[in-house]
C-alpha cells in the first residue's frame, strides 16, 4: 500500500515537478482532520443508523468554544481544546436525550431532518449571538522550516494536525479493541437486538457514542480552525467532504473512515496540479480551475456509491457482492423488470 | 384605489415568490411525500431550471470590460423558456436518479446534496457560461410596459404565477389520484410488497424523481421571469430564494409544515413559511437597532426549531394526508 503510494508520488513528481510535495503535505493535513471527523460521524451513523447533518456545525461549535477559552480567558489553545472536548461531549448527550431518542425507530429521514434543524440553530446562533466575522486562534508564532524553495513545514499547522490525527486513530483502535465499552459499541452497531439480549446496556452505549462523536467533532473543528480561519460556516462547508470519507470507507466502520479520510483528503489536494494543467489555454482553458478541487471527493464518492456501496474497506454483506454483479450483468444484457434488490450499505461494523 | 401602489408591489412580490417556493415544494412533495425519495438537492435542480431559462430568454449580452458574458441570449419567447427549463431539469434529474434512486434514503440525501453543491461550484466558477458571481441581470418580465409601470408589472407577474400554480395543481391532482399515483404511494409504504405485485418500482421511482426535478426547473423559470436577475452564490436577504442549501432546507420545512403527501399542504406550507420570512423583512424597521442585524439569522434559527419540533410532535403537518380506505 505504502509502496504503491510512494511510486505514485514519484511518478507525479516526475510529471509535475517537486511542487507536488506541497500538495501531498496539504493532502495529509486535510486527511488528518477529515479522519478525526469521519470517525466521529461514522460511530454515530453505525449505532444510531442515521446521517447526522449537524456534524459540520458541531465542529464549528467546538472550534468556537475553544476560541472563547483561547481569547477571553487567555489560556493556551490546548486548554481550549480540552474544555471544548468535554463541553461537546455534554452537548452530544443532550442532543440524544432531547431530540434523537424521540425519533428512534422512525426510519432514517426524520432524524436527518431534525439534525438539519440542529445545524441551522448552531450555525445561525453563532452568527446571531456571536459574530459573523472571521477569527484565528491565538497560537505561539513559529517559523516555517523550508523543505524546498517555496514549500515550508509548519510545526503547529502540519506536524500538530498529523500527531492529533494519528493519536485519535490509535486511541479509537485501543478503545474498540481492548475496552468493554468499545466492544459493547461494536456489538450495538452490529446488531442492536442481539446486543440487548446479551445484557449490554445499549442506552448507555448510545450516550457514550454520542459523547465520543461530538467530542471528536470539536477536535476536528479546532484543527480546521488551526489550518485556516474560524467562521460560522466553516463546518458546514466541509460536511460533504466528511460524508464522502464515511461513505468511501463504508458506513459504520471507524477503520474504513481512516482509509476514506486518506482517499478523500489526498484526492482533493493532489488533484490541484491536474486542475492547473487543465487551466492552460492549449488544454481546456478552464477558468478558476483550482476551485473545482472540492468537487473531486464527490466524484470519488459517487463512483463508490455506484460500484461499491458498502465502501472500499467494508466487506460486502453476505451474497450482496454476487447478487450485485449478477444484477449489473442482467441489466447490461437488457433483461428488464428484474426485481432483485440486494441488501446494501450494511457493510463494516 | 383601496391600496397604494407601493404596498401592492410589495404584496405581489410576496405572492409570486411564495408561488415559486410552492412549485419547488410540489416537486419535492412528489418525490418525498408521494414516493418516499428524500431529495436534498432541490437547489441544484432549481439552479438548472433557472439558468436554462435565463440562457434561452435573455437578449444577447456580449462580453465587455467588467462583464464576462454568458451562454445563450437567444431571446426566445417565455413559454419556450419554461419548456426548456423543465426538460433540462427533468433530464438531469433522471440522470441523477439512475445511480442514486436505488440507494437507501440517507445515501440518496447525501448524494443529491453533493450534486447540488458541485453544480453551484460550477455556476460560480464557469464565468464564460454563467457570468459567475456577477450574475445575469436584465432578464425579461412576462410583459414589458412602455413606459415602465411597476404596478402593472407586479400585477402581471402575480397573474402569471397564479395561473401557473392553479394549472399545476389541477394536473398534479389527477396524476396523484390516477393508478400511477397509487403505485407511487404504494412504493412509499412498502416497496417490497409493490414489487411483489409485479410493479417495476425502479421505473416508477425514476419517473417520480424526474418529474419532481422538472417541476423544480419550472420554479427556476418562474424565479427568472419574476425577479429578473440571477446569481449563484447564495440567497439574497430579501427573498432567501437562491441556490444555496438553505433553499433546500426551507422547502423541506414548507412540505413538513404543510403536510407531506398532499398537494394543498405544499402550497399552504410555502405561503406560511415564506410569509413568515417576508413579514420579518417587512417589520425589520420596527425592531430595535441592536436586533436588526441579526434578524435573518434569528429567522433561520426559528426554521431549525420548527424542523425539530414538527418532526417530533407533528410529522404529518397542518393538513394531514387524506386516509384512503379500501371500499
Amino acid at each position: 500500500m505504502a509502496t504503491i503510494f510512494l511510486a505514485l508520488l514519484a511518478g507525479l513528481a516526475a510529471l509535475f515537478g517537486i511542487s507536488i510535495l506541497q500538495y501531498t503535505l496539504a493532502g495529509f493535513r486535510l486527511s488528518s482532520i477529515v479522519i478525526v471527523a469521519a470517525i466521529g460521524l461514522t460511530v454515530i451513523y453505525g449505532i444510531r443508523g442515521f446521517a447526522n447533518f449537524a456534524y459540520g456545525d458541531l465542529m464549528t461549535l467546538g472550534a468556537y468554544v475553544a476560541l472563547f477559552v483561547n481569547m477571553n480567558l487567555a489560556l493556551s489553545l490546548i486548554w481550549g481544546a480540552i474544555v471544548s472536548f468535554l463541553a461537546l461531549a455534554v452537548v452530544g448527550i443532550l442532543l440524544e436525550v432531547l431530540i434523537f431518542a424521540r425519533l428512534e425507530g422512525r426510519g432514517p429521514v426524520p432524524p436527518i431532518v431534525a439534525s438539519v434543524g440542529v445545524g441551522l440553530i448552531i450555525q445561525n446562533g453563532i452568527n446571531w449571538g456571536g459574530t459573523t466575522q472571521q477569527w484565528i486562534f491565538r497560537i505561539p508564532a513559529v517559523t516555517e522550516i523550508p523543505i524546498v524553495p517555496g514549500i515550508g513545514f509548519h510545526w503547529i499547522r502540519d506536524f500538530g494536525t498529523f500527531v492529533v490525527g494519528i493519536g485519535f486513530v490509535v486511541s479509537v483502535h485501543l478503545l474498540l479493541t481492548y475496552t468493554n465499552l468499545g466492544k459493547a459499541m461494536r456489538a450495538t452497531a452490529d446488531n442492536l437486538e442481539l446486543a440487548k439480549a446479551t445484557g449490554i446496556n445499549t442506552k448507555r452505549v448510545t450516550y457514550a457514542a454520542w459523547a465520543l462523536s461530538c467530542s471528536f467533532a470539536s477536535t476536528a473543528g479546532i484543527l480546521l480552525g488551526l489550518i485556516g480561519v474560524l467562521s460560522p460556516t466553516m463546518g458546514f462547508n466541509v460536511i460533504l467532504l466528511i460524508f464522502a470519507a464515511v461513505i468511501v470507507g463504508g458506513i459504520g466502520s471507524p477503520y474504513g473512515a481512516v482509509l476514506g479520510g486518506l482517499v478523500i483528503g489526498l484526492s482533493q489536494e493532489m488533484s490541484v496540479p491536474l486542475l492547473i494543467w487543465l487551466e492552460r489555454p492549449d488544454v481546456l482553458h478552464l477558468e478558476h480551475s483550482t476551485a473545482y478541487k472540492v468537487a473531486i471527493p464527490f466524484i470519488v464518492m459517487i463512483g463508490v456509491l455506484i460500484f461499491r456501496p458498502w465502501g472500499i474497506a467494508g466487506r460486502p454483506p453476505a451474497f450482496a457482492r454476487r447478487v450485485f454483479f449478477m444484477e449489473r450483468i442482467t441489466k447490461f444484457l437488457g433483461r428488464r423488470g428484474d426485481a432483485t434488490e440486494p441488501v446494501r450499505g450494511e457493510g463494516g461494523g | 384605489m383601496a391600496i397604494d401602489s407601493g404596498t401592492w408591489i410589495n404584496v405581489g412580490f410576496y405572492i409570486y415568490v411564495s408561488i415559486a417556493f410552492a412549485i419547488l415544494a410540489l416537486g419535492f412533495n412528489l418525490q418525498w411525500g408521494y414516493t418516499g425519495l428524500f431529495n436534498a438537492g432541490i437547489a441544484g435542480f432549481f439552479l438548472i431550471g433557472a439558468y436554462t431559462a435565463a440562457f434561452a430568454i435573455t437578449p444577447p449580452t456580449p462580453p465587455s470590460i467588467g462583464y464576462p458574458g454568458h451562454l445563450g441570449g437567444y431571446s426566445l419567447p417565455l413559454p419556450v423558456g419554461a419548456v426548456l427549463a423543465m426538460v433540462a431539469s427533468g433530464a438531469v434529474a433522471a440522470l441523477v436518479a439512475l445511480p442514486t434512486v436505488r440507494l437507501r434514503a440517507d445515501y440518496l440525501a447525501i448524494a443529491t446534496l453533493a450534486f447540488a453543491e458541485v453544480l453551484r461550484i460550477f455556476a460560480i466558477n464557469l464565468e464564460s457560461i454563467t457570468a459567475g458571481t456577477i450574475g445575469i441581470p436584465g432578464l425579461p418580465a412576462p410583459v414589458e410596459f412602455n413606459p415602465p409601470n411597476a404596478f402593472l408589472n407586479a400585477t402581471v407577474k402575480v397573474a402569471v404565477s397564479a395561473a401557473l400554480i392553479l394549472a399545476l395543481l389541477l394536473v398534479l391532482y389527477f396524476m396523484a389520484e390516477s393508478p400511477w399515483g397509487r403505485v407511487l404511494r404504494a412504493i412509499r409504504e412498502d416497496e417490497e410488497a409493490t414489487m411483489a405485485l409485479g410493479k417495476n418500482t425502479f421505473q416508477y421511482k425514476l419517473q417520480a424523481f424526474a418529474l419532481g426535478g422538472a417541476l423544480m426547473g419550472l420554479a427556476g423559470w418562474l424565479f427568472v421571469i419574476t425577479l429578473n436577475y440571477i446569481e449563484p452564490t447564495g440567497s439574497s436577504a430579501a427573498t432567501t430564494l437562491g441556490f444555496a442549501p438553505a433553499v433546500t432546507f426551507s422547502v423541506w420545512v414548507m412540505v413538513i409544515v404543510g403536510g407531506a403527501g398532499n398537494l394543498r399542504g405544499s402550497v399552504v406550507g410555502a405561503f406560511v413559511i415564506y410569509g413568515f420570512q417576508w413579514l420579518s423583512v417587512q417589520l425589520k424597521d420596527l425592531a430595535p437597532t441592536e436586533l436588526k442585524e441579526g434578524i435573518p439569522y434569528l429567522r433561520l434559527m426559528i426554521v431549525g426549531v420548527l424542523l425539530i419540533v414538527l418532526i417530533i410532535y407533528r410529522p404529518e403537518g397542518i393538513l394531514r394526508e387524506r386516509k384512503r380506505v379500501l371500499r
